[in-house]
């Protein structure tokens, strides 16, 4: 007998993504920060940056230093440019050279990972290449192997890979991880090389859409940082106890020198003195600057709307679900 | 700039009409901007006699617009501020029936207030008293709070907002029943007290909004009282017929102005934030300071 199975039917009630203006919300996928990336995982990071890329990818690569796991990057570039590789880790700095020689980290050109003699796109070769890599990994003393790569220049450029071809790469890739309980992989896009409609078609072949890890997170609230609005994402409840993490967080994100947003869509509760806090931080910016707030949930803009955004110079109401809004950014 | 405001103490709709449309029409010949703040049936009155010449009246009915002290003042101020720089001519027509006693001290109050919320405008507002329909105390209270009597020549009756709110808060009792739930408040994150008045809220039957906004005045109390008050800090919860209260109490001293947290501040970043938007959020907000120590008393109906 079976185990009742969640995903089943149509009254799975997991959390739905986050609305962050690119994906559409399609409540199958999961949203998961890269520290808990796990084996089975066929994960996704369209990233606006290199600032997301790199603290994405990085955590991931050198999780999988520290933890005893193959990383397998596919790419042309050296391998001490990669991503989370120019910091120490432990306190050690990252010897590539060894790491390469002992077989944990393998950097794999596009040409001998997925390009035919020809040097054309061969989309059954990723998987090939994952495949081969996995089954020599357990013998080699790994625990698990994390394969990452950029799809970005298979989609811009000449010689540019039709979409068709790349995703059925990418079925091939995720039928090759999913069933597995030592893969993992991270199919990244910059998402300025590509369509809105080409990323959603080959966000669609993953089952995790991966991000930063959370700056924060108590379990009560949780602060995220965003790259495209530049800013945070607030989940949870902001109260007293919380509010020099955010101070914190906010003064760090506003050294950007970009005007940044707040995704307030799952902030479920703000003490007085957020608002305050808010305010504050509004005012230390330029006269003609806002600090912006998107998707605001009902709970948090009644009691805006009570106090009256008067009261709240230099916040403005962004994106929002409800009519009638403007979104004030960029 | 200072503030207008009088009250006129008249009989039946005639009587309201020969006072209210010269007020009316003053303010429109001044260009100034008109709002009318009526019951029925004076409201509909007023449009009929105006007429053509009340195209840019604001008629506003006082059912909808006085329901809650501390919003109506809030709203009042929102329409002077949108005005400036042009000055408010405003009619304005309490609604004294349908409240318990305990309400009417604080409709009461309000009127007391307007004279300390508008102070620094040139606001002119003349509050209209029916005196075949209004009991004798709330006539009374009338002359206690407006400066000027329409009709009446001087005033002496009037009395300082502060003192009068004083005088208010002289008449408050604070029973609280023995079989108050106490809730002791250690630890400066409140995610669980939040929690426990949320459920205290559902078992009262508080709608959806009315229970969120009760968890945010209760929260702001609680921290005020962990930021400034003495230890032990505690929340009180009992329910008193219809009505849920939470009471926050700490073992400090605070000597809080009569006015304390009525006054509407210029912003978030203003002394007192915290103090109105607890009033705003709840229907009855009490303080009380003693012996025993300082106490917020938040009162919400079902």
């Amino acid at each position: 007998m079976g185990f009742p199975n969640p995903g089943g039917g149509v009254g799975w009630t997991g959390p739905a993504p986050t609305p962050d203006g690119h994906s559409m919300d399609a409540p199958w996928f999961a949203k998961r920060p890269v520290s808990d990336v796990r084996p089975g995982d066929h994960g996704w990071l369209a990233y606006a940056g290199a600032e997301e890329r790199d603290r994405v990818i990085g955590t991931f690569v050198r999780e999988g230093l520290r933890h005893n796991e193959k990383v397998v990057y596919v790419t042309d570039a050296p391998a001490d440019g990669l991503p989370g590789l120019d910091r120490p880790l432990d306190g050690h700095r990252i010897d590539v050279g060894a790491y390469t020689r002992i077989g944990q980290l393998r950097v794999i050109s596009r040409a001998d990972a997925c390009l035919d003699r020809r040097g054309a796109f061969e989309p059954a070769m990723l998987a090939d290449t994952l495949g081969r890599e996995l089954g020599g990994a357990f013998a080699e003393g790994f625990r698990a192997v994390r394969l990452t790569t950029d799809h970005s220049w298979a989609l811009s450029g000449p010689g540019r890979a039709d979409l068709a071809q790349m995703l059925g790469c990418e079925h091939r890739v995720g039928d090759t991880v999913a069933p597995s309980t030592m893969a993992m992989a991270i199919c990244q896009v910059d998402r300025r090389t590509c369509s809105g409609a080409e990323l959603l078609a080959l966000r669609d072949t993953h089952e995790v859409l991966i991000e930063v890890d959370p700056e924060f997170d108590d379990g009560v609230l949780r602060i995220v940082r965003t790259f495209e609005p530049h800013g945070l994402r607030l989940e949870g409840e902001l109260d007293g106890a919380r509010h020099t993490v955010l101070a914190e967080r906010l003064a760090a994100v506003n050294r950007a020198g970009r005007r940044v947003h707040l995704d307030v869509a799952r902030l479920r509760f703000i003490d007085l003195g957020g608002l305050n806090l808010l305010a504050q931080h509004a005012l230390a910016l330029p006269a003609d600057e806002a600090l912006v707030l998107d998707h605001l949930a009902p709970d948090v803009e009644n009691v805006i709307e009570m106090v009256g955004w008067r009261r709240l110079p230099g916040l403005v109401r962004g994106a929002g679900a409800a009519g009638g809004t403007e979104d004030l950014g960029r | 700039m200072t503030l207008d405001h009088a009250a006129c103490l008249y009989g039946g709709t005639d009587d309201f009409l020969t006072v209210a449309v010269p007020f009316l029409r003053a303010g429109l010949e001044r260009e100034e901007v008109v709002v009318a703040v009526a019951e029925e049936p004076n409201l509909g009155a007023l449009r009929d006699v105006l007429g053509p010449d009340g195209g840019t009246v604001a008629f506003i009915d006082s059912a909808g617009f006085y329901r809650h002290p501390i919003h109506t003042l809030r709203d009042y101020q929102a329409i002077a501020k949108e005005s400036a720089p042009r000055r408010v001519c405003a009619l304005a027509e309490p609604v004294w029936s349908g409240w318990t006693e305990r309400q009417t001290l604080e409709w009461i109050r309000y009127e007391s207030l307007i004279n300390v919320v508008f102070a620094d405008t040139d606001a002119q507002a003349m509050c209209m008293y029916d005196t075949g329909r209004l009991p004798e105390d709330i006539l009374f209270a009338a002359r206690r709070t407006h400066p000027g009597l329409v009709r009446e020549g001087a005033n002496n009756a009037y009395v300082d907002p502060e003192v009068f709110a004083a005088g208010c808060d002289r008449r408050l009792t604070f029973d609280r029943p023995g079989h108050a739930e106490y809730t002791a408040i250690e630890s400066a994150d409140l995610h669980r007290l939040r929690a426990f008045v949320a459920g205290r809220a559902e078992r009262h039957g508080l709608g959806r909004q009315a229970a969120r906004n009760l968890v945010t005045a209760v929260n702001e109390a609680a921290a005020n009282a962990l930021r400034h008050g003495a230890p032990p800090v505690g929340l009180w919860t009992w329910r008193d017929g219809d009505t849920l209260v939470c009471e926050v109490g700490d073992h400090g001293y605070w000597r809080a102005g009569p006015l304390t947290g009525f006054v509407p501040p210029a912003s978030a970043l203003h002394r007192g934030f915290g103090l109105w938007t607890v009033r705003l959020l709840v229907d009855l907000v009490e303080l009380r300071s003693g012996w025993d120590g300082t106490f917020v008393r938040m009162h919400v109906h079902r």
